[in-house]
């Protein structure tokens, strides 16, 4: 079966750029390629993990010192950061929470989740680097 | 047919499932693993300010090993299985079927490798 008999909506083809139409759009294809750079620092931290259990420990620090991988480090926690806060906005946008006669708001899940963010990485930290 | 349909929507269920969790690890962990490895130890900043340094996080203890395996796993399940979705909406449609191939392939090979190594060290002892 074809994708388009069996999924009717896929029939309605877009332009490469469509994302380019609104900002909406845009902020929302911003929002899908910080993706890249979460896989690219998860796949970077294997890499880095691979030279440790090759070579030596020292390799593996080394290469968290290496300006080239703190750089592109930096700008993957700006996009971390940015797809945490999209994520816990439209987590808010899908799932309110009814309370009484009302439901919460996106900027309300947003907010609480990131307390949330700040306490579960304090915690970690405490966890798994000072104890 | 209605049968393998039904086969194939719930295979979509679960793998947007796991899509979900790691969408919520990649939001929740990630920051704080970023943070660590990227800023607070090139800068010798808190909590790396003293004597310890990142490995600790990976061999300290078990609990540590955990965090690493969750957070980079479900974070490198999450943003392939998103990236290569946005792809698709980009222009590379036709190519969807090859996208989610290589996709697919990155994140077993990842896992795998990243458990391999936690398990190897976990099993001799270096992970204690």
């Amino acid at each position: 079966m074809e994708d388009n008999e069996r999924y009717p909506e896929l029939r309605r083809r877009l332009s490469p750029g469509w994302w380019t139409a609104n900002r909406h759009y845009t902020m929302y294809m911003v929002r899908e390629w910080t993706s890249l750079f979460v896989a690219l620092y998860s796949l970077i931290f294997i890499y880095g993990l691979s030279l440790w259990a090759m070579d030596s420990r020292a390799d593996f620090l080394n290469f968290l010192k290496n300006p080239a991988i703190v750089g592109f480090s930096l700008i993957a926690l700006v996009f971390t950061m940015y797809h945490a806060a999209t994520w816990f906005y439209l987590l808010g946008a899908i799932a309110p929470v009814r309370i009484g006669r009302s439901r919460t708001k996106p900027w309300q899940a947003l907010v609480l989740n990131l307390i949330l963010l700040v306490i579960i990485s304090y915690l970690a930290i405490w966890l798994l680097a000072l104890r | 047919m209605k049968v393998e349909t039904h086969k194939i929507a719930r295979l979509h269920a679960i793998l947007w499932g796991i899509f979900s969790l790691g969408g919520m690890i990649a939001a929740f962990l990630l920051p704080v693993l970023i943070y660590m490895t990227a800023i607070a130890y090139p800068f010798s900043l808190w909590p790396f300010s003293g004597s310890r340094d990142p490995s600790f996080l990976v061999t300290g203890h078990l609990l540590g090993a955990l965090f690493i395996f969750v957070t980079i796993a479900g974070s490198l399940y999450h943003g392939i299985f998103r990236f290569q979705s946005a792809l698709t909406e980009v222009g590379l449609l036709k190519y969807r079927r090859a996208l989610e191939a290589v996709g697919y392939f990155i994140i077993f090979v990842g896992i795998i490798v990243l458990a391999y190594y936690l398990v190897t060290w976990y099993l001799n002892g270096t992970i204690t």
